[in-house]
């Protein structure tokens, strides 16, 4: 893909990202001109892109949808909500030709076929008036609005007011149509004009009326000036005067070329005078034209003839840039490169933990550097740690980019389930790493839509509740520590215990004893069981994707816990605790078999030491009660294919672990320190060994294999 | 167009020499073509011409090579304002191309509204 196209897919995707989010606001606050405002010049430069790569069927679908919404700005100052979903429908539309265009690289094929033949109307408005040829400088296309009669406008007037008017024309919109069907109410004309009045002048007295109108300047000569040949001009007389400029003076050829060059370029322009001028020096003697050709070059760029209307006028009316001023600057960097930092920075720190190892064994040898390395470690680590920080704020992101999806994806649940319901978004500021806020996305729309489908009560049930007809579904975030809280909170029915139970039950989840001894709560966390779903019919929308089991084992993948929070006719809250980033992961390095491992810090919930006696078979297996709940024990090290070992003391070490609210108690010879690592997954031969999520360096080189808790425990 | 213009089109590249070919033509330039610098300063002194757009890379006798030995001619197309285009485009090679005797510089890729601009200005179509 070329960098044009690449840059347009970059920019265009941001405006039309940008423009949706203000059209969605803009339905809540359709008096807010300032987001009426934002929109259109979102769409304007959309449209202006599209135009440059010459994607036209783009070009025009925007340009439609900003003449409606401009329309409505102008009429009524408030745009009916038809015309804002035209707009959201456009830009819809806008986003899937750009993920066509970013998968195959290029236009649409049916929208690259639709290119449209460009028609000059200036220049064949030119032809029709030779007399106004020499004069003219502005050239003024004006359709007005269909129904201007209405708003006291007069077209013609006003065209025919316009300073300097030299030619005036008038031709239907539309072919008229017969007398009968003629309504004379309605305006059906394009006037076309030239004045010698300037662009600015003629743009001053279009301010205001309605409709379209095109302003084209045209050059002294009554050609329509091209701004971008001009500055192509004079970089062409520049290159000549570097040519000639050369000491020593360049040869007799280059001289007389760039006089001819200079010359022509000059008679392009329509400069005869100049032209003529230059092929005079061209025919000078080499020592004569050297000079003179410097003389004439400099003060020809010095003062360009043309200068004056390609500085000031632009062949198309003024494009208002939606790139505001005070932004702060910043830079485009692939995510690639932020994580292929992010990974040899966490290389580094690994790497640092090996020289904290020297460190302490050169201190135990009673080496007399031990002090020196020492030293030298711990400013290493500061650094490391400082690099650290500052690498995991490059690839951090607001949640805001995840938060912004909802309003749009509410709005259709909403509509499809004929529920209304209204979403507020709290604390999008807050930031995560990019790998947090991406995997956040599909666990948070399947919350959402469980809140609209089974939360919020139908309209009539809310009314005689008493709760406000629209419900409220709120999406908040804030940092807390090293973590990220974000909340899905409903106003709706809550959830039902008596049901979890029923279903429970039915589906087999916990017998009748273990059900009757749950508290509420408990009960409720059933419903991250596999399999768990109690809608009574599976819904359209929450019987797609993930249900709340997967939910939680997203969350649990990233390091993050889920839990959910219920009152009866108050509403449901949904709570994910996130780590802000995963770029390292702290584990418990643990002992068994001989080996060492590492056990994700996240799953453990405690390690313990009790008397062997403590642990009882259960059938072929054995299990451990602990604070009154019975937990499976697994040997690790027999898990992990030694058999033959035999216990040789009468205590043992249990870690134990929680994965999907499943406890399990991992029997291990010795538990080690903490160390935060990262995690490589495994490859080659040893990819996919079940149980194992990746390896890891140790700070004397050994490697140390992380166990995946969740895959072990099934 | 009244007086059409003549340009010579030097490239050994024969989609480079259609391509341009087709374009200037359109735009009412008569064109003739030329392998290499060799065969354009044998059949310059006869045909004469208004403008010479010059590829660099050519074998017998390359751009560079060739803009120097025409402008030291001792004849009117030492003159010829001449076009340069390449795929080279580092700011040596400008300045290279300009030392031997370019009037202006391109770079390769070229879209034809450019060539046709370009060769406009450069031969002093009047507007």
């Amino acid at each position: 893909m070329n960098e044009l196209l690449q840059q347009f897919l970059i920019e265009s995707r941001e405006l039309a990202e940008h423009a949706t989010d203000d059209l969605l606001a803009l339905e809540h606050a359709p008096r807010d001109a300032e987001l009426l405002d934002s929109v259109l010049r979102a769409m304007h430069t959309l449209k202006g892109s599209a135009g440059i790569v010459e994607f036209f069927e783009m070009e025009q679908a925007v340009h439609a949808a900003e003449d409606a919404l401009g329309a409505a700005r102008r009429n009524l100052g408030v745009p009916e909500r038809a015309v804002i979903a035209q707009g959201l429908a456009c830009l819809d539309q806008v986003m899937e030709w750009l993920d066509a265009i970013a998968r195959t690289g290029e236009l649409p094929r049916a929208a690259a076929a639709a290119r449209p033949v460009q028609h000059d109307w200036s220049a064949a408005l030119l032809e029709r008036h030779p007399d106004a040829l020499p004069l003219a400088t502005t050239a003024i296309r004006y359709i007005p609005d269909a129904d201007c009669f209405f708003q006291g406008e007069d077209p013609i007037a006003h065209i025919t007011a316009l300073p300097q008017l030299l030619a005036f024309e008038m031709q239907p919109a539309q072919p008229w149509p017969p007398l009968a069907a003629l309504d004379p109410f309605r305006c059906n004309l394009v006037l076309l004009a030239l004045t010698s009045a300037s662009l600015e002048s003629i743009a001053d007295h279009m301010r205001g009326v309605s409709g379209k109108h095109d302003i084209a300047a045209l050059s002294s000569q009554g050609q329509r000036l091209d701004q971008s040949l001009t500055a192509a001009a004079r970089h062409v007389l520049a290159s000549q005067l570097a040519l000639v400029d050369g000491s020593p003076p360049p040869p007799f050829g280059h001289l007389a070329s760039a006089a001819i060059t200079a010359s022509n370029v000059l008679r392009f322009c329509g400069g005869d005078a100049e032209a003529d001028r230059l092929a005079g020096i061209a025919a000078m003697d080499r020592a004569d034209m050297h000079a003179a050709l410097r003389a004439a070059l400099s003060g020809l760029l010095a003062d360009p003839p043309e200068e004056k209307s390609a500085a000031g006028r632009a062949p198309q009316p003024a494009v208002r840039s939606s790139r505001t001023e005070g932004t702060p600057r910043t830079l485009r960097v692939p995510a690639e490169r932020v994580d292929a930092l992010v990974r040899l920075t966490g290389e580094l720190t690994v790497a640092r933990n090996a020289l904290s190892h020297l460190a302490r064994l050169a201190a135990l040898q009673g080496n007399s550097l031990a002090p020196l390395l020492k030293a030298r470690d711990a400013a290493f680590g500061q650094l490391t740690s400082q690099l650290q920080r500052a690498v995991l704020t490059l690839r951090v992101m607001p949640l805001r980019a995840v938060f912004q999806r909802f309003p749009r994806l509410l709005r259709e649940i909403s509509e499809e389930l004929g529920k209304a319901i209204q979403l507020k978004t709290i604390g999008e500021d807050t930031e995560a790493d990019k790998a947090v806020a991406e995997a956040l996305f599909e666990p948070l729309l399947h919350v959402v839509r469980n809140a609209a489908d089974h939360g919020v009560e139908d309209p009539a049930l809310r009314a005689r509740q008493g709760k406000p007809p629209t419900a409220t579904i709120e999406i908040r975030a804030a940092r807390q520590g090293d973590q990220v809280l974000v909340e899905v909170a409903d106003d709706g029915r809550g959830m039902d215990v008596d049901r979890i139970r029923q279903t429970a039950r039915d589906r087999g989840l916990a017998t009748e004893d273990v059900l009757g001894s749950m508290t509420e709560e408990e009960i409720i966390e059933l419903a991250f069981a596999p399999g768990f779903s109690t809608a009574g019919a599976v819904t359209h929308l929450s019987g797609r994707g993930m249900g709340m089991d997967v939910v939680r084992t997203v969350v649990e993948r990233l390091g993050g816990r889920v839990s959910i929070q219920s009152q009866a006719g108050k509403g449901t809250t949904v709570r994910f605790m996130l780590p802000f980033s995963v770029m390292m992961t702290t584990v418990m390095s643990v002992q068994a078999g001989g080996q060492m491992f590492g056990v994700p810090l996240d799953s453990v919930v405690e390690a313990i030491r009790l008397p062997r006696s403590a642990l009882s078979a259960v059938g072929a297996a054995r299990a451990v009660v602990i604070r009154d709940q019975t937990i499976p024990v697994v040997d690790l090290s027999q898990m992990l294919g030694d058999h033959d070992r035999v216990p040789d003391s009468t205590e043992t070490t249990l870690v134990i672990t929680s994965f999907a609210g499943q406890r399990c108690g991992l029997e291990v010879d010795k538990v080690g320190e903490h160390l935060d690592i990262i995690l490589k997954p495994l490859d080659g031969l040893l990819a996919g060994t079940p149980g194992i999520s990746g390896t890891t360096l140790l700070g004397d080189g050994r490697v140390l294999l992380v166990l995946d808790v969740g895959e072990m425990l099934q | 167009m009244a007086d059409r213009k003549t340009v010579l089109v030097i490239d050994d590249a024969s989609l480079v020499r259609l391509y341009y070919r087709s374009a200037l033509e359109e735009a009412g330039f008569r064109v003739q073509e030329a392998l290499n610098g060799l065969e354009a300063l044998e059949r310059l002194p006869g045909m004469g011409a208004d403008l010479l757009i010059v590829d660099i890379n050519m074998p017998q006798m390359d751009g560079l090579s060739f803009l120097k030995a025409l402008r030291q001619c001792d004849s009117p197309i030492a003159t010829i304002p001449a076009l340069v285009t390449s795929t080279e485009s580092r700011d040596v090679d400008f300045a290279a191309a300009r030392a031997a005797g370019a009037n202006y510089y391109i770079a390769k890729p070229v879209n034809a509204q450019t060539l046709v601009n370009f060769a406009a200005m450069l031969s002093g179509v009047p507007r």
